[in-house]
């Protein structure tokens, strides 16, 4: 605040002024309806208090204070406006800008004494500023480096592992007989079905399809016995775990941006901002005619990251 | 004047003549003003704010922020910020014996059996959503009549900035019950981190300190949500405020008005009567809004779990904009040199919002350059009479209105029996085309408005009326106050007010109760 | 070139190379014209239902972890376990049900019920060997008799014929060719609700959402809401997979069925409204409206009444 104003404008006024006038047409009867409202204001905050104090319905509890609240804010409001001098009242606006004579004492404060300074002892200035550089460079450090692992090959890898049995989240192995044509269950590799690494990496559905619907593809001959078909199910576009199958359309479509699998065609997606096929499980099943994964995935699972090729 | 010795004997009315004509209050101002200087703030008491009522919607806002912080205190008191797995032992049955986090299992356990938690929950969420409705609409205001402009750039990249960490502290702190729907939230986070080139994998990892989901996020984004943002939110408050203190409020051109004055009410009492009013009412509806209406029922959704997902989610609607760029999206991701570029991810969740907030940041320099203007602006304009700003202002309202509506596409599929690819390429195509209309179609409507000298205004009525002759008789209406043009001449506010005594309070009430004013 | 010709090319140029871009982007489409087929069925239909359990003991529909079977000469009565029982439509319907099925079923699945073959316009599956809890399930949701048989997806409306007559016909149809899965009855004592709410959030919310409320899917089809089921026939559905749905069988225990049936008909379909009024279920989308709608618009207009409009 500039020194100016509190010595300006100390006037007086006649309260019979227009300016002092209240707004309202009949004062009196304004003053009625307001103290009516600030008085249901009261009810109702005094209804909240006693409302806490029996423990009513949170709603109970709730509109009371709803309604206390608005009507004290109703009648505060219409006292300042009906009942209050409107005025208009004008005040000058701060200049905000000094004259062109300080702006240049301003400037030259800064440049000749610190100028002054810095231009006869340059290599102390130099090795400051170098220092003080550094140093903003590195306090960084902790800050970014603590926080995590770097991240290596651990978005590369699952816990699928060459003869890793099929379980649902429940623990019971996945027998070849349980699930029918136009099924489909979740899966995780035994042992991870209840932790969350397994939850957000493992996760993987099975799908049976009649065997003459599937279109083998090139090196996946052996990947899907009996009619089975496993895909990862996070999504590769933000994964999300794509859970919503579709029997009669074979489409796994991702529930978040509505992301479309071929699920007799390699995963392949129809449409939607997905980019890249589901990763396929490679199956098999063992002599007590269990499934089990032939091995770990072949490709990372989920959405694209620059270093993945 | 009276000994010390005989004080018990000094009667009121030498007590009185003692203190002066202002009593107590002038006591503790002569000794407050002895220690600190106070009797200068009655510059403070006497500042004048214009009274225009699209001027109050900042303060929609910045109540909702009070409400935030009151409420987010007694919440702070139950959460438990943890995400190690307990087997939910509380109230609502349908959640017994669930192995769930701490987080969840305390905000359940807040809502159900904590006295008025549920409608603490409640509000504080119901105050976000207005928070930052109300930023929207005031930054549109102040945008389209142009109070950006010098010397008030950097409160504009100030609001702007209030406005990202707003949003950002909404998503953290709608992620913290870690319940299935902002759990899959967060999933999507984890991958839009992982999706920037080069330092993507870096930025997820040491954001969840680690692979997704982890055991850090739920903590870290505690801290954010209730410490380290707020902190900076209420700094930039409190930058934002003074600069408005600092450089006065802009107000409208009219009867009296200049480029150096501001007209309007004094701050006490009467300005500070409505505002105070209107924090009222605002904590009124949203409490009202608390009781009422359920919203983020966590119990029905579940804990969060990475293998489950429910259809129809959505983040809040202050996130769906984006949400609606993912889906809409094509799936362009390309591969070169052993690296790959999510554009599919990086454009729509980054890439987009940067450049939107980015043209707000850029936009006074822009206009600055355009119109090669470099006065300072005090009084505001008609939008209508800025047809470029207020129609380009328009036409990015329009798209990202409609990149927001493309976030639920399924919902109006479902609604209105369309196919879900119908619905989703019918928002391809009109997230291009609807800007392109809105702005000439706005240009078109300003410059029309703009023609008509008295669109919008009030126009004085004739009454007619008829004598018992027959004849007809055409009488001018009075004055209405909202006539701008009939408005009294301002007057700097007055420090004392004369007549103001107790006998001529008493006089001047007539009997029928009507005070006779003269206009 | 005029000034006021920018504007048209201007939409033209964006729309083509909003076309363009449309055309070109990810794969290949799938075949979708809705149109052109009615209800696809796999044609390995029968398939999809395994065998009716002979004494030998051959894993079924439900009888993985079956403890009792019923036998009556022969034929399987009855099989389950504590959770839910499956048992065949009483065998004195049938002529009941031969009736009602020519008078209501013959005219579209032809009178030995088994089917007309796709023609590119329409498709209606033969019926033999579906078992009866399919039956039942398509008769008692009212979507059978279906409104419009062309239509993409049959939708739940008033049945026509209540559970007697349904029990009739699927009895008919069984005696044509018995099959399991039989028409359940659900025993809802000892039901989970944790674990029904887990494993629905596992299975079902992908596509039903997680407050049960439904939502539109690819191509036209659609999920129906759950709110109107009864226990019944969340047991069929699970069980049979109607159309687009997948059906479970080994994969989820008769125990884990009645959890989630149980949750369905209790949790889902009464939500707990301690919260006020619930928005449809719709989540973030319907709350953000409100906020936008009833919390800043009223705080608008409240400004608008307090401040001077000039």
């Amino acid at each position: 605040m500039s020194h100016d104003e509190a010595h300006a404008s100390i006037t007086t006024v006649s309260i019979d002024d227009v300016r002092m006038q209240p707004k309202a047409k009949n004062p009196v009867r304004t003053e009625r309806w307001i103290a009516f409202w600030l008085f249901i204001g009261i009810l109702g905050v005094a209804g909240f208090g006693a409302a806490y104090w029996v423990d009513a319905n949170p709603w109970v509890i709730g509109t009371s204070l709803g309604i206390g609240l608005s009507a004290i804010g109703y009648g505060l409001t219409a006292w300042g406006k009906y009942l209050m001098p409107q005025g208009p009242f004008v005040e000058e606006r701060h200049q905000l800008g000094s004259s062109q004579e300080e702006r240049d004492a301003m400037a030259a404060a800064l440049v000749e004494r610190g100028g002054s300074v810095f231009k006869r002892r340059k290599l102390l200035g130099g090795l400051l500023g170098g220092g003080l550089g550094i140093f903003g460079v590195v306090a960084i450090f902790p800050l970014l480096r603590s926080l995590g692992p770097l991240p290596g090959k651990t978005l590369e890898e699952t816990n699928w592992k060459r003869g890793s049995k099929l379980v649902y989240q429940d623990g019971r192995q996945v027998h070849v007989g349980d699930v029918a044509i136009g099924g489909i269950a979740t899966v995780f590799p035994k042992g991870f079905e209840r932790t969350t690494e397994g939850q957000a990496v493992d996760q993987t559905v099975i799908i049976r399809i009649a065997e003459g619907d599937f279109v083998t593809q090139p090196g996946r001959e052996t990947w899907g016995p009996k009619g089975y078909v496993a895909y990862s199910k996070l999504c590769t576009h933000l994964g999300c775990p794509v859970g919503l199958y579709e029997q009669q359309l074979q489409l796994l479509v991702c529930p978040c941006h509505q992301s479309m699998f071929d699920v007799k065609n390699g995963g392949l997606p129809q449409f939607g901002p997905a980019p890249r096929p589901l990763p396929q499980l490679a199956l098999y099943v063992d002599s007590d005619g269990y499934l089990r994964a032939q091995g770990g995935y072949h490709e990372p699972v989920g959405p694209g990251y620059w270093e993945r090729s | 004047m009276t000994d010390t010795a005989t004080t018990r004997g000094t009667s009121k009315r030498e007590k009185r003549e003692q203190a002066g004509p202002y009593g107590a209050v002038g006591k503790v101002v002569g000794e407050l003003d002895e220690r600190l200087g106070i009797a200068k703030g009655r510059a403070l008491l006497d500042k004048i704010f214009p009274d225009h009522w699209s001027f109050m919607l900042g303060e929609i806002a910045l109540y909702s922020f009070v409400i935030l912080l009151a409420t987010g205190v007694f919440l702070t008191l139950y959460y438990v910020p943890s995400q190690e797995e307990v087997i939910y032992h509380g109230v609502y049955g349908p959640l017994r014996g669930m192995h769930v986090t701490q987080a969840y299992a305390s905000t359940v356990d807040l809502s159900f059996s904590v006295r008025g938690g549920l409608l603490m929950r409640q509000m504080h969420h119901w105050a976000c959503n207005i928070f930052i409705g109300a930023m929207v609409i005031h930054m549109a205001r102040v945008f389209f009549t142009g109070a950006f402009r010098k010397p008030r750039e950097l409160n504009w990249s100030i609001g702007v900035t209030l406005m990202t960490l707003a949003i950002l502290n909404g998503f953290v702190g709608y992620s913290l019950p870690d319940d299935l729907v902002s759990g899959t939230g967060l999933r999507i986070g984890f991958s839009i981190l992982l999706s920037v080139p080069l330092v993507g994998t870096y930025l997820s990892f040491f954001v969840f300190g680690g692979n997704f989901p982890g055991t850090a996020v739920i903590p870290r984004f505690f801290i954010i949500h209730v410490l380290l943002l707020p902190l900076v939110i209420l700094g930039m408050i409190g930058a934002h405020m003074g600069l408005l203190a600092k450089q006065q409020h802009t107000q409208f051109p009219g009867k009296g008005r200049t480029e150096k004055n501001v007209v309007g009410t004094p701050m006490f009492p009467t300005f500070i009567a409505k505002a105070t009013g209107f924090f009222f009412m605002t904590t009124g509806v949203t409490a009202l809004l608390g009781a009422l209406v359920a919203i983020n029922p966590i119990w029905i959704y579940g804990p969060y779990d990475a293998s489950k997902i429910s259809y129809a989610v959505q983040p809040d609607w202050y996130m769906g904009w984006l949400d609606g760029a993912a889906r809409i999206m094509p799936a362009w991701e390309f591969s070169s040199f052993g690296h790959t570029w999510p554009l599919n991810i990086f454009v729509p969740a980054v890439l987009f919002p940067g450049l939107i907030f980015g043209l707000c940041y850029a936009w006074p320099a822009l206009e600055r350059r355009r119109h090669g203007d470099n006065e300072l602006h005090n009084l505001l304009d008609n939008p209508r009479d800025v047809p470029h700003r207020t129609a380009a202002g328009a036409a990015v309202l329009a798209l990202l209105f409609t990149v927001f509506v493309a976030s639920s596409t399924d919902v109006l599929a479902n609604f209105f029996h369309l196919k879900l690819d119908t619905v989703l390429w019918a928002m391809r195509f009109l997230v291009i085309i609807i800007p392109v209309v809105v702005y000439p179609l706005t240009f078109k409507v300003c410059q029309e408005l703009a023609e008509l000298s008295d669109a919008g205004k009030r126009k004085r009525a004739m009454i007619v009326s008829r004598t018992a002759e027959g004849e007809y008789v055409a009488v001018e209406a009075d004055v209405h106050p909202e006539d701008g043009e009939h408005e009294a001449d301002a007057l700097p506010v007055p420090t004392f007010i004369e007549g103001l005594s107790d006998d001529a309070a008493k006089t001047a009430a007539p009997s029928n109760g009507v005070r006779q004013v003269d206009r | 070139m005029k000034k006021r010709m920018l504007i048209p090319l201007g939409i033209v140029a964006l729309s083509s190379i909003g076309g363009t871009f449309a055309i070109s982007s990810g794969s290949a489409m799938a075949d979708t014209d809705p149109t052109r087929a009615a209800v696809i069925m796999p044609t390995s239909i029968k398939a999809t239902n395994p065998p009716a359990v002979a004494p030998s003991g051959v894993k079924n529909a439900g009888n993985a972890n079956s403890t009792i079977r019923h036998y009556k000469n022969g034929q399987l009565l009855a099989y389950g376990n504590s959770a839910i029982i499956y048992r065949a439509p009483a065998s004195n319907l049938v002529s009941l049900g031969a009736k009602l099925y020519a008078l209501n079923c013959a005219s579209c699945h032809g009178v030995k019920a088994d089917g007309v073959a796709a023609d590119g316009s329409s498709a209606y599956p033969e019926l033999v060997g579906l078992g009866p809890a399919t039956i039942d399930f398509w008769i008692s949701s009212g979507r059978m008799p279906a409104a419009d048989p062309v239509q993409l997806q049959a939708v739940r409306k008033p049945a026509k014929l209540d559970a007697h007559q349904s029990e009739a016909i699927a009895s008919w149809i069984n005696s044509l060719e018995p099959t399991t899965p039989y028409l359940p009855q659900v025993n809802v004592k000892g039901a989970d609700l944790a674990n029904g709410n887990e494993l629905f959030a596992l299975n079902c919310a992908a596509c039903h959402t997680i407050t049960g409320g439904g939502d539109a899917l690819a191509h036209g089809t659609i999920a129906p809401s759950l709110h109107p089921v009864p226990a019944n026939q969340v047991v069929e559905a699970i069980r049979t997979g109607p159309g687009n749905m997948p059906v479970f069988t080994g994969n989820l225990t008769d125990a884990q069925v009645r959890d989630i049936t149980t949750y369905v008909t209790t949790t889902l379909q009464n939500p707990a409204t301690t919260g006020g009024a619930n928005l449809g279920g719709l989540g973030p989308v319907g709350e953000g409206l409100i906020a936008l709608a009833l919390g800043v618009g009223i705080l608008a207009l409240i400004a608008f009444w307090i401040g001077d409009r000039t």
